[in-house]
């Protein structure tokens, strides 16, 4: 692609773009589609807390040790864990993906650092988290859970 | 693709160089949220405290991260603008879909290039900017997305055609600045207006010709 | 842009016809219409994946559902 370098065509495009408001797009979306956006990131932020917990439970790790294991700041898992509003930062998503063996854009998505309209992902993201109990020694069920929702993740 | 082009640095008229890339990622989308939104609503908040409800942007609930999915569907094409380390601009076209007919009538049915989505950095932009006691700090963003958004269509064989649906607070930059032609409000789109090129405004536009 | 790799196409004559239809009302060349049309098929295609639907609306704003194989 060759733009243009014309330093004339540049003074005049400023002065014609210059005061002016410069977007494209869909106007104000309802108040109703902005709730049910709220829901549904409730939803994939608890299968993203879960889905951290119980892995670190599979495998033995207290929070610390979780922390040095992802080379990630202790207080930032314990700000994901406990906020949820709390948007963790993009390497922090990504260390975790890469810890959960799990594509890092789906993490992105159930962390709430990127928003998506995805029916399935989000209903799966429900059951999940519905699913998920994450007080004592993985259960059997629990196992299973985990085993076919990371399964889930890296086959879509 | 990446390409070095210029854009005016207000501060002191001066023209500076930019870089204009198409491989945007799901990161450049989360760096609109954290960057550019909460700048966004802070200006539309201080706007509304005094009473300026027709300056609020109208985009001011954008989400980019939304479209992270269509990254990967070769309909689209995305261009962000970098200076300084920063994204300055940000857009997504489409090649393919059901806004991608013309509709003046001298090139009717025939195929154009969608621009989607256009966001400048709100630094950038005056009304925001002043709203937070600022200067904007560049200018020309707008400018080299929309030619970005041309030349994708020559690349496309479209010839130049372009054409998009204009926020009312923007009808003037299209109008003006560009010169594309307005065709009519559309239904369709929550009755916005429709604007477009013809083959020789897309290359008036490109050169600067009148 | 991206490297091209060139491949044989073999049309009926009415679909080679619909294709010179198409890409002349277009005005864009038969290439380019092809690669329009897998574009149109592969959004279509993300689109049903992530559980939307595609429906054709009439005068009267009665929807029928697009079935796509």
């Amino acid at each position: 692609m060759k733009f243009n370098s014309d330093p004339n065509w540049l003074k005049k495009q400023a002065a014609l773009e210059d005061n002016c408001f410069v977007s494209v797009g869909g106007l104000v979306s309802s108040v109703e589609e902005l709730e049910q956006r709220t829901q549904q990131a409730t939803a994939s932020r608890t299968a993203f807390v879960n889905l951290l917990d119980l892995t670190r439970r599979k495998h033995k790790l207290t929070w610390e040790q979780l922390s040095q294991k992802l080379d990630v700041d202790l207080a930032e898992l314990i700000e994901i864990g406990n906020d949820e509003t709390y948007k963790p930062t993009p390497r922090t998503v990504t260390q975790i993906a890469h810890f959960l063996n799990v594509p890092a854009e789906k993490l992105f998505i159930l962390s709430g650092l990127v928003r998506v309209h995805d029916r399935y992902f989000q209903e799966a993201a429900l059951r999940f988290a519905a699913r998920s109990q994450p007080v004592r020694e993985l259960s059997s069920e629990e196992q299973e859970a985990l085993k076919e929702y990371v399964k889930f993740l890296c086959e879509r | 693709m990446k390409a070095r082009i210029q854009i005016v640095d207000n501060a002191t008229g001066q023209a500076v160089e930019a870089e204009i890339f198409d491989e945007v990622t799901v990161e450049h989308f989360i760096e609109t949220q954290q960057e550019w939104r909460p700048i966004v609503l802070k200006a539309a908040r201080q706007l509304a405290a005094r009473g300026s409800h027709q300056l609020i942007p109208q985009h001011f609930h954008w989400d980019w991260t939304t479209k992270a999915p269509e990254l990967k569907v070769l309909a689209n094409a995305f261009y962000g603008i970098r200076c300084n380390n920063q994204l300055q601009g940000l857009m997504k076209v489409e090649t393919v879909g059901p806004f991608c007919t013309c509709r003046l009538p001298e090139q009717a049915g025939k195929s154009l290039v969608y621009v989607d989505y256009v966001e400048v950095a709100p630094w950038n932009l005056k009304v925001l900017a002043a709203a937070l006691g600022e200067k904007p700090r560049y200018n020309i963003i707008g400018t080299r997305l929309i030619e970005a958004a041309v030349l994708k269509s020559k690349e496309e064989e479209c010839k130049g055609r372009i054409g998009l649906h204009s926020l009312p607070m923007t009808d003037s930059f299209y109008i003006n600045a560009c010169r594309m032609t307005p065709v009519g409000r559309d239904p369709a789109k929550q009755n916005l207006l429709w604007l477009e090129y013809t083959p020789e405004q897309a290359e008036n536009f490109l050169t600067g010709a009148k | 842009m991206a490297d091209k790799r060139t491949m044989t196409l073999n049309l009926t004559d009415q679909e080679m016809s619909l294709l010179d239809e198409l890409s002349a009302r277009k005005d864009v060349s038969k290439t380019a219409l092809l690669r329009q049309a897998l574009r149109l098929y592969q959004m279509v295609e993300t689109r049903l994946s992530r559980g939307e639907k595609l429906f054709f609306e009439d005068d009267e704003k009665k929807k029928a559902e697009l079935m796509v194989v």
